[in-house]
Formats: C-alpha cells, sequence, structure tokens
C-alpha cells in the first residue's frame, strides 16, 4: 500500500465521519418536542412515510400524540382490520376522534381492540361500516365511557341492543346517529333516551319502526336537544311533533321530510313553542298548507333554511308570510310547489330582508312560473343559485336578463334542443344509440 | 419604556421597540417580573440565542408587530400549512441550519406566530415526499435492516394511493 493511498483512504474516513456526525442536523438541533410540534402538522400519509425514514423518526411519527384525530376517510377500502389494529395500539388513550366512514371492511374484532386500547374516544364514525353488528357498541359501552359523538349510520345489522347498550355505558353521548339502521325500533331509542340525557342532536333518518312513543320519550328526557332529523320515519305523527315542540324549547335544527302523516298542527305547535328554529325541512308532508306555514313565518322569525319541496297544497300565501315573517332566510326550496306563481316570487324578491340573505331558491317543476319571477329576484343580490329545472315558462331571454343583474349567479336549467327540421330525411341518425335501441 | 436592550449570546446589543419586543412571552414576563418596565438601561440577557438568529427574530417581529395574537392551539382543528404569508415565506428562505436555529429560538422566546411558521416550514418540507426523498432532504440514515425496512412499509402502505 502506497503512502498516497494511505493518506487516501485516511482523508476518506475523516471526511465520512464527519459526514456521519453532521447528518440529521434536524435531529441534533431540534428536541422531540418541536420535533412532535412539526409532525402535528402532518397528514395520516405523510405520518406513515416518516415512519419508514429511520428508527427514531419511526417512533417520532407514530407517537401517540400525532394520533388523537383520525379520519380515514380517504383510505376507506384499504382500511382492514390489522391497519385499525394497529393504529389502536399506537394511539392508545391518546385517540379523541376516530373517523372511520365508509371503512366497510372492518369487523366487530378490530373495533373491539380498538375499544380496548383506546379509552378516550369521544368521537366516532363508523357510518357504512356495514360488517358491524352490536357487538361493536358492546365494546364501545365497555370501555369507551368518555364517547360523545357516535355515528352508526348505515350500519344495517345494528339492532336495538346497540342502542340499550350505549345507554347503558356512553351516558355523555351528545351526537347520535342511528340513520338506515332499519333494525332499530322504538324500544332502543326510549333506552337511548333515558341513558343518555345529554343528547343534543339525534338523527334516525329511515328509522321506519319508530314511533310517536319513542320521539316522546326522546323529547321528554333529553331537553338539550337542538337538532333531531327523522327523515322518511313515516310513522309518525302530529303527537311525535308535539312533544318535541313541548320539550325542547332550543330546537334549532328539525328535519321532517316524508313523515307524510303529520298536518298543520305540528306546524303550529312548532311556531308556538320553538322560536330558536333555524332550519326546517318537510320536504314531502304533502298534507302542510298555507294555514300551518302562516304560523310558522309569523312566530320563527330566525328561520334561514326551509324545505318545503313537494308540499304541493301551498301557494302564494305562504311566500307572502315568509316575505314578511322571515328576514333571514337564505335557502328556500319550493321543488314540486306546483301552485307557486309569479306573483309568490314577486312577494318574495321584493321583501327587502329575504332579498338580502336568500342564496339559493330552488323553483324546479314549478310549473306555472314565468320570466316575470326572474324579473322579481333582481334585488336579491346575494342570491348565488336558482334551479329551475322543467319550469316550461322560463326562457333563455329570462335568464339572460336576470344575469345582467346577478352575473355570478349559478342557473340550473334545461332546455330540450329544439325539434330538427322535418326536411331532414336522414332524421334517425340524428338519435343518439341508445334512443335508437328504443 | 419605549425601548429595550437585549443581549445575544455571543455579546450583541440590540435595542428594540419594547412593544415590538413583548411579542415574546418570555421577554414580556422577564421585563415584567424584574421591573424593568422603569429601567431605561437594563440589559436583558438571552443566553441561548446569538446574534445572527436574534436579528432574524427582531426582524420577523417588527415586520409582523401589528398581527392579531395568534389563535391558541386547537386540537380540534385540522392544522393547515398552505397559509404561509408570502413575506415569511420569503424571510423563511434559510438553510437548515438557521431555520432549525430559529424553531429554537421562537421556542424559548415564545413567540407562538413564529414558532408556528417555522413549524409548518419544516413540515412541508416533508409533506408529498417518499421516505427516501425525506432522508435525503434531512441527511437522515437509513438505520432499518432490510427486514425491519420490509416490515415498516408494509405496517405503512395502506395510506398509500394503490
Amino acid at each position: 500500500m502506497t503512502d498516497n493511498h494511505y493518506i487516501h483512504k485516511k482523508r476518506s474516513n475523516v471526511l465520512t465521519r464527519v459526514f456521519l456526525e453532521d447528518e440529521a442536523l434536524i435531529n441534533k438541533k431540534l428536541p422531540k418536542e418541536l420535533l412532535l410540534r412539526i409532525f402535528s402538522y402532518l397528514d395520516v400519509t405523510s405520518l406513515c412515510r416518516c415512519a419508514q425514514v429511520s428508527k427514531a423518526w419511526n417512533v417520532l411519527a407514530l407517537d401517540g400524540s400525532n394520533w388523537s384525530r383520525i379520519d380515514l376517510f380517504n383510505f376507506q377500502t384499504d382500511v382492514e382490520g390489522p391497519v385499525l389494529e394497529n393504529i389502536s395500539r399506537r394511539c392508545g388513550g391518546f385517540l379523541r376522534q376516530i373517523l372511520l366512514k365508509g371503512c366497510l371492511s372492518l369487523t366487530d374484532n378490530s373495533l373491539r381492540i380498538l375499544a380496548q386500547h383506546c379509552n378516550n374516544i369521544e368521537d366516532i364514525n363508523l357510518n357504512m361500516c356495514k360488517k358491524l353488528t352490536d357487538t361493536t357498541a358492546q365494546a364501545l359501552s365497555k370501555h369507551c365511557n368518555k364517547l360523545q359523538r357516535v355515528d352508526l349510520g348505515s350500519c344495517s345489522a345494528i339492532t336495538d341492543l346497540s342502542l340499550k347498550a350505549l345507554a347503558d355505558g356512553c351516558s355523555h353521548l351528545t351526537h347520535v346517529n342511528i340513520s338506515w339502521c332499519a333494525n332499530i325500533t322504538e324500544s332502543g331509542v326510549i333506552a337511548l333516551a333515558r341513558g343518555c340525557r345529554k343528547l343534543e342532536s339525534f338523527t334516525s333518518m329511515g328509522c321506519v319502526q319508530l314511533t310517536n312513543e319513542a320521539v316522546g320519550v326522546l323529547a321528554s328526557h333529553c331537553s338539550n336537544l337542538s337538532a333531531i332529523n327523522l327523515h322518511g320515519c313515516t310513522n309518525l305523527q302530529d303527537a311525535a311533533v308535539l312533544s318535541l315542540a313541548e320539550h325542547c324549547p332550543n330546537l334549532l335544527y328539525l328535519c321532517l321530510s316524508l313523515c307524510s302523516q303529520l298536518t298543520d298542527a305540528s306546524l303550529i305547535v312548532l311556531a308556538q313553542r320553538c322560536h330558536q328554529l333555524h332550519t326546517l325541512e318537510v320536504a314531502c308532508c304533502s298534507q302542510f298548507t298555507d294555514t300551518g306555514f302562516q304560523a310558522l313565518a309569523r312566530n320563527c322569525r330566525l328561520l334561514a333554511k326551509l324545505d318545503l319541496e313537494e308540499c304541493v297544497l301551498i301557494t302564494d300565501a305562504t311566500l307572502i308570510h315568509l316575505a314578511l315573517g322571515c328576514p333571514r332566510l337564505e335557502k328556500l326550496s319550493l321543488s314540486h310547489c306546483e301552485l307557486i306563481t309569479d306573483e309568490g316570487v314577486r312577494q318574495l324578491g321584493t321583501s327587502p330582508c329575504a332579498a338580502e340573505h336568500l342564496t339559493v331558491l330552488d323553483l324546479d317543476n314549478c310549473p306555472l312560473i314565468t320570466d316575470a319571477s326572474l324579473d322579481h329576484l333582481i334585488s336579491c343580490h346575494n342570491l348565488q343559485r336558482i334551479e329551475l329545472f322543467d319550469c316550461q315558462l322560463i326562457t333563455r331571454i329570462g335568464i339572460r336578463r336576470l344575469r345582467n343583474f346577478l352575473p355570478n349567479i349559478k342557473v340550473h336549467a334545461y332546455f330540450a334542443p329544439a325539434t330538427p327540421p322535418p326536411s331532414a330525411t336522414n332524421a334517425r341518425t340524428r338519435y343518439c344509440r341508445c334512443c335508437v335501441l328504443l | 419604556m419605549p425601548n429595550i436592550k437585549l443581549q445575544s449570546s455571543d455579546g450583541e446589543i440590540f435595542t428594540v421597540d419594547f412593544e415590538i419586543a413583548k411579542s415574546s412571552v418570555t421577554i414580556k414576563t422577564m421585563v415584567e417580573d424584574l421591573g424593568l418596565e422603569d429601567e431605561d438601561e437594563e440589559i436583558v440577557p438571552l443566553p441561548n440565542v446569538n446574534s445572527a438568529i436574534l436579528r432574524k427574530v427582531i426582524q420577523w417581529a417588527t415586520y409582523h408587530k401589528d398581527d392579531p395574537p395568534p389563535p391558541e392551539d386547537d386540537e380540534n382543528k385540522e392544522k393547515r400549512t398552505d397559509d404561509i404569508s408570502s413575506w415569511d415565506a420569503d424571510f423563511l428562505k434559510v438553510d437548515q441550519g438557521t431555520l432549525f436555529e430559529l424553531i429554537l429560538a421562537a421556542n424559548y422566546l415564545d413567540i407562538k406566530g413564529l414558532l408556528d411558521v417555522t413549524c409548518k416550514t419544516v413540515a412541508n418540507m416533508i409533506k408529498g415526499k417518499s421516505p427516501e426523498e425525506i432522508r435525503k432532504t434531512f441527511n437522515i440514515k437509513n438505520d432499518f435492516t432490510q427486514a425491519e425496512e420490509e416490515q415498516v412499509r408494509k405496517e405503512n402502505e395502506w395510506c398509500e394511493e394503490k
């Protein structure tokens, strides 16, 4: 070995050592707490990649403090049992919120492991985790007593046993969603109401077995309720709304769409008791009339969002009352309210307050309205969207005129293409293939 | 007390408007606790910050003197990193050593706004990179054995798009 070579080798050793000592300035300079602070800005994917960088970074990236809130919605199809089980172990007591909406392959067993490891969960979303059964709710009940929000929407296998378990173990629940869990009956909801007096939000869309009695017990036990969605609970009658209005004066949000047995008596009692109401959705409550909405508009002056789709009996009178009584109105759906005419829209459009706030107006399938309605809306300078599908009397010219005044408005309308001139001999070829098949 | 004198670790003295220096909770507390409000000649020693970094910190605090106080950390809120102002982004175009020193100084001086924006800047250097790219960016040595590397890869592959 020549001296030269020796020197060269020695120098390169020195260089390597300097380089090694010099590497990872970030690790050398910053203490763990500050590295964790940096990691707190990282999303799930970035954290998982950091975990693969080095041993030290693996420990940092998987530190439970980074994983107190996890939203796996974007990874739903990839989240299988072992992933959730790993997360459960790394998060432990740090985990407060976990959103697993749509993680279809998750099973009761993985959820049991999660519940066992992560006793401090406050918010869990299991919407669409269709494999889950009552076993999951029982595990949550046993291990996660701090639970405040649980979303079991579309977990269609669960039964009243789940609600009974939650009622037993999770008395702090404030938000519950059991939409489309068709097995749920009144006994489950009654148990929930008795065990979870702090409920603020209850959502049970499509729970067709719900009864007046169930809603009555819910209302009388949980007077903090401010948001209730009973969309499609088709068995409900005025008595259910009566109990809600009587016991829950703080209602802000109420959805009764598709509860078609309800009558004006429901609207009148809401008007009498629930003056805070901000959003009311009553699509397809086809027995409601102007009388009910008159009472509502006179008393619920904070109403901002109102869905009256297919309240087929209402006329311009309802719009007159809303224009007078509800100065905060932002969103109004009158889809399929077939008796509405230009006069009603004029009342709405010229009421100074509605004109100030109105941002969305659905008039689709209102066959009587014409371009005159659009002219009445030109002073609604906050109007951002208007639905005009199947309004046969609306023309392109009317829409263009509206756009002159409200250049940024989104107009949803459809005009059938003009009938091709009869002179065209090969008229059939103009049709698309599926029409030809027909 | 319109001005305050700050002494860096290497002995340089900076005269700073007290209103600006107060954006450092550490300095504010020190002045109040020591009753220095009425002193003009008192010097506040900052043994953990050298002059080059202290100069940068003062520059940052001067530019941001009229900012509203930064919001408290809210763990319920998702933390954004895409809201760095263009002035801050330019200000933080520095070598990694300086950036890390600024983080340390912001932490020691308790200047939340500066700590947030410097940590976000480093987070942005990590985001969107593969593990190998992260190693390169920060000169981190891969000390996993091949078997270990394969295992952590497997454990974490669920977060990758397929």
